[in-house]
């Protein structure tokens, strides 16, 4: 349980970082107990962003809760549309088409390098480097510019539906992604260059905050945040979903290339490997779009059969899972999201004592938090 | 011992040395770019054409309704997961022809979705690629495409294509919804909008 | 000065002032115009160079930088510096309200107090004092004292981690960077900046840093030292806003946060300033030696003088680049690292360098062909490394040229004087 936040402590200093900080990335808060620059303790104070989504959930009708779920984590919403969607299929025992799976990784694969792209490049942002951080921006705008071909949105993309997705797959768009990759792939290098290989950068972040794999497994840590422990489970590789078992992808894992196993740049370095595999991805799956349907007959008032299921995905920041509980109506009864970065930020308690203040910074970026994804 | 002292100072000078050309590296990557191009696109004024003719079709924009295909069936009104449209169908007691008395959007509500598009059978609701929806009232952004006189409702006909309002030229709601935006052929000299809302 | 004034006596009234009685007059009037001149070129230098900063910035970061007030921008800091004089001066309640109104001004005459010895150009100094490298020193100290007040007055804890780190930071890199300006000293003799600026030369070869290795590598660390000591990034700990939100002045609005940011401007100068004058020569006009600028007479005195401060103004203003774009590329150090690389690197190894210099200014005579051989030597490091750079830039550009025309139809090329 939390203290006040306003009890002074003896002989350590009590800081509020946050909701209104600029490296907390969105509205957290941790509660910060130093001595001098040595934190003691520094605790995550969610719930600034609660929006009941769950709750929404009851209240809307199957097909209407796909666009709340772009809320749940707005830099990788193509996830947890995902997630919803495969677990609503379950329970209806709806075949998603070949063509419509396909669209579906390729949307995913977009956005998981969408998201690392900021999750690294706030990473940098947040040690103090900003020009990083642009470029990013200015690789995920192309990104951006593909997603609102593909679905008409920008970052709420509401592109899947229960049995395929929204639209068709644009003409000529295939090319242009394929041509971006040619163009990304050499950046990549650049932006390791002017970044990654920095001594500072390095300094900053190697043997800072290790998560052994034990930690990790014993926090229900996933995702790259799992992987840079060390532990090699991702569920495209697992528990594959989709088509993944058709691709041909690596999943990095934390070498420890700098420091040790599990440490803020091995989740820094493990993303960017990521970005490297999913272009990989993206290049299989471009070269031949299957024919045929986008969306499988499904009928326009769904009345899911009543039952249970668990659907996961291996979103950008983790595990995106659904527990979905109907009764035959048109409307849920209950809908569980489990998210990464809810787990992510729960680790920092016990991570955070002896750090320094300006490494808590470096921790939040490497864990790549994000607010509505804890709160949801 | 004097492996060890050798390794401290192997590693003493290597840290400087990684230092040293790592921010060299960083700083040949930075100069570059000031030999590249910029990827700011200076909206609004100093675009090379409007910025919904560089907007996929599929765009999620305002909502428009075309009246004029609008079978009344309400299933955009019971697809929105957010209660934004409100449509309201009456029925000549006499013909039993039935007529939409309100078709309304809350444009300050809608999240966009797409959802009731889709369930659209005509296509009557779809989006446009306007969005400049900024505005100083509240009120404003409640359009009404039902303005007056209630509309007989469209009753399709075999072989025979609806007569749609031409696409990409939105209604007067939406237009008048977007007349402050900033735009370079009211503004040549480059003056700043002007606020408020649509008169 | 005093030179310079004599010079407008001569010039202007045809007396001489060893003789004429009332030279004390126009004495004090030339330092009243200097400290007025002085004030001007740094107000007139710290506003634009916010926004030459943000356009080079915007750059390196793809992107364009503000372009809207005035033409390209320009008057940019004009708007900024009046929309903070128009902001409501806010005084949090619990604050230590003397010290907090004091402090920006502390802050600002530490900067400011090191213009009194600054050269601008042959003769252009407000005094040429004979102590002048300590008294830069000394001065500049004092606006550790206006942090520290800063932050520990407005009652913020952000702002004393800020003032905190800043105390130590400024402290520990003094040491490095008066040691590594010691090897200029003992070169030139005199502590006296005007005085080693006069012992350089024009040409490239004549310069402090390529006279040994030792003032080479003691270029750099006093480049490094002087960042840190600018709170520059990667030194920018006091203030580092991702983690201390704004650092010292958190808590401080309007006018007086201001004042901060003209000093932390100013000092951008100030650096590179005292970097030129040290090791790259200084004022020095290539082909013409010292002497004959004090000798010239008339018009050719006062062109030579404008000359020597372009010349100044330039190699400064390159510097002010180099600070800009470090800024730019590298990320922020922690404290404890910080201090680390203070005493573990740069204060070892700025001492090695002054025992470099002090053996090398024993055992080799200035003129002496192992002197010349060394000088060729460092010069060719210099192009070397310079040549390499530019080798590493062409190299970037080259790696994205074609994929970026096949992505958008548009070629990459787009050169900082093309404008936006």
């Amino acid at each position: 349980m939390l203290e006040p936040k306003a009890v002074p402590i003896d002989g350590m200093l009590r800081i509020n970082m946050g909701p209104q900080h600029p490296a907390t990335h969105g509205v957290i808060s941790f509660i910060v107990e130093t001595d001098g620059e040595v934190m003691r303790k520094a605790t995550a104070d969610v719930g600034f962003l609660h929006r009941g989504v769950e709750k929404m959930a009851e209240i809307t009708s199957y097909p209407g809760f796909m666009p709340y779920t772009d809320r749940v984590d707005y830099l990788a919403s193509m996830f947890a549309n995902h997630g919803y969607a495969m677990a609503v299929e379950k329970l209806l025992g709806v075949e998603v088409p070949k063509k419509a799976e396909w669209l579906r990784v390729i949307a995913d694969e977009l956005n998981r390098i969408a998201s690392h792209l900021v999750a690294t490049g706030t990473m940098a942002m947040d040690l103090g480097a900003f020009t990083p951080f642009t470029h990013w921006i200015r690789e995920r705008e192309s990104i951006n510019d593909f997603m609102e071909h593909i679905c008409g949105a920008r970052l709420t993309y509401n592109y899947m539906r229960v049995g395929g997705v929204c639209a068709d797959w644009p003409v000529g768009l295939s090319e242009k992604i394929l041509v971006w990759l040619d163009h990304f792939e050499p950046i990549i290098e650049e932006f390791n260059r002017l970044i990654t290989g920095n001594e500072i950068f390095i300094r900053r972040l190697a043997n800072v905050a290790v998560i052994p794999a034990e930690l990790a497994i014993d926090w229900a840590l996933s995702g790259p945040n799992l992987r840079a422990s060390g532990v090699p489970f991702d569920l495209r590789r697992s528990e594959p979903y989709s088509i993944y078992p058709e691709l041909q992808f690596d999943v990095p894992v934390g070498q420890g290339t700098q420091g040790t196993v599990g440490d803020s740049y091995d989740r820094f370095w493990v993303r960017i490997l990521e970005m490297r595999e999913s272009c990989r991805i993206l290049r299989q799956l471009l070269a031949g779009i299957p024919e045929g349907d986008f969306k499988a007959k499904v009928a326009r008032t769904l009345k899911v059969p009543a039952g249970e299921v668990y659907s996961k995905v291996e979103s950008a920041r983790g595990e995106i899972g659904y527990f979905l509980v109907a009764d035959g109506s048109d409307r849920p009864v209950r809908v569980k999201i489990r998210t990464g970065s809810f787990t992510a930020v729960a680790l920092i308690e016990p991570i955070s004592p002896g750090l320094m203040l300006a490494d808590l910074v470096a921790v939040i970026g490497s864990l790549d938090i994000v607010a509505p994804e804890i709160d949801r | 011992m004097v492996s060890t002292v050798q390794t401290a100072v192997g590693q003493y000078l290597r840290n400087i040395s990684n230092a040293v050309f790592s921010t060299f590296e960083g700083m040949a990557v930075t100069m570059s770019w000031m030999f590249r191009r910029p990827m700011t696109i200076q909206y609004p004024d100093k675009i090379e054409k409007p910025i919904e003719e560089t907007l996929p079709d599929c765009y999620r924009g305002i909502l428009e309704v075309d009246t004029g295909v609008c079978t009344g069936c309400t299933a955009c009104m019971k697809a929105c997961p957010i209660q934004c449209i409100r449509i309201e169908v009456g029925k000549n007691a006499e013909t039993a022809e039935r007529f939409l008395q309100r078709f309304d959007i809350y444009v300050a509500r809608c999240m966009f979705c797409g959802l009731c598009s889709e369930a659209c059978p005509t296509g009557a609701i779809h989006h446009t690629s306007h969005f400049e929806i900024a505005n100083d009232k509240l009120d404003n952004l409640l359009l009404h495409y039902v303005p007056g006189e209630p509309i007989p409702v469209y009753k399709p006909k075999k072989d025979v294509e609806p007569v749609r309002q031409p696409k990409g030229q939105p209604y007067l709601a939406v237009r008048a919804l977007c007349a402050h935006a900033w735009r370079k052929e009211d503004h040549p000299d480059g003056s700043a909008p002007a606020g408020g809302g649509p008169k | 000065m005093r030179q310079l004034a004599d010079a407008l006596l001569v010039t202007l009234l045809g007396v001489d002032p060893a003789t004429w009685p009332y030279a004390w007059v126009v004495y004090g009037a030339v330092m009243l115009a200097s400290a007025a001149l002085a004030m001007t070129f740094v107000a007139l230098f710290a506003g634009p160079v916010t926004v030459v900063e943000r356009r080079v910035a915007g750059r390196m970061m793809s992107r364009i930088g503000p372009n809207r007030v005035g033409p390209q921008g320009v008057i940019q800091w004009l708007a900024d510096g009046l929309k903070c004089f128009l902001k409501e001066d806010l005084i949090p309640d619990a604050a230590d309200r003397p010290l907090f109104r004091l402090a920006p001004y502390l802050v600002f005459g530490g900067m400011f107090g090191t213009f009194v010895v600054l050269p601008f150009g042959a003769h252009l100094v407000a005094a040429d004092l004979n102590v002048g490298v300590l008294y830069l020193f000394a001065i500049s100290s004092i606006v550790v004292v206006g942090i520290l007040a800063a932050g520990w007055s407005s009652n913020s804890k952000w702002g004393l981690f800020g003032a905190f780190r800043s105390a130590a930071q400024i402290i520990s890199y003094e040491v490095p960077s008066a040691l590594s300006a010691l090897t200029v000293v003992l070169f030139a003799g005199t502590l006296s900046l005007q005085g080693i600026i006069r012992e350089q030369g024009g040409m490239p070869w004549d310069w402090f840093v390529v006279r040994t290795p030792f003032t080479f590598a003691a270029f750099f660390l006093f480049f490094t030292s002087a960042l840190a000591e600018g709170n520059r990034t990667p030194f920018d700990l006091p203030e580092a806003e991702s983690e201390l939100v704004a650092g010292y002045h958190t808590e401080y609005s309007g006018m007086r946060f201001l004042f901060f940011l003209f000093a932390e401007w100013a000092n951008l100068w100030i650096m590179s300033a005292v970097a030129t004058a040290c090791f790259l020569g200084g004022w020095n006009i290539p082909g013409v030696s010292p002497a004959t600028i004090d000798s010239a007479t008339g018009l050719s005195f006062w062109g030579l003088q404008l000359l020597s401060f372009i010349v100044f103004a330039a190699k400064t203003s390159a510097l002010v680049f180099i600070v800009i774009q470090l800024r730019w590329t590298l990320p922020r150090l922690r404290i404890d690292q910080l201090l680390e690389m203070c005493w573990k690197y740069l204060v070892p190894l700025s001492f090695a360098c002054l025992l470099g210099v002090m053996i090398w200014a024993w055992g080799v005579t200035v003129g002496s062909l192992v002197d010349l051989g060394m000088r060729l030597v460092m010069t060719c490091v210099g192009a070397g490394i310079a040549f390499h750079y530019a080798r590493r830039v062409r190299f970037n550009y080259m790696a994205d040229r074609d994929n970026y025309l096949k992505m958008t139809g548009k070629e990459l090329w787009y050169p900082p004087y093309r404008l936006p």
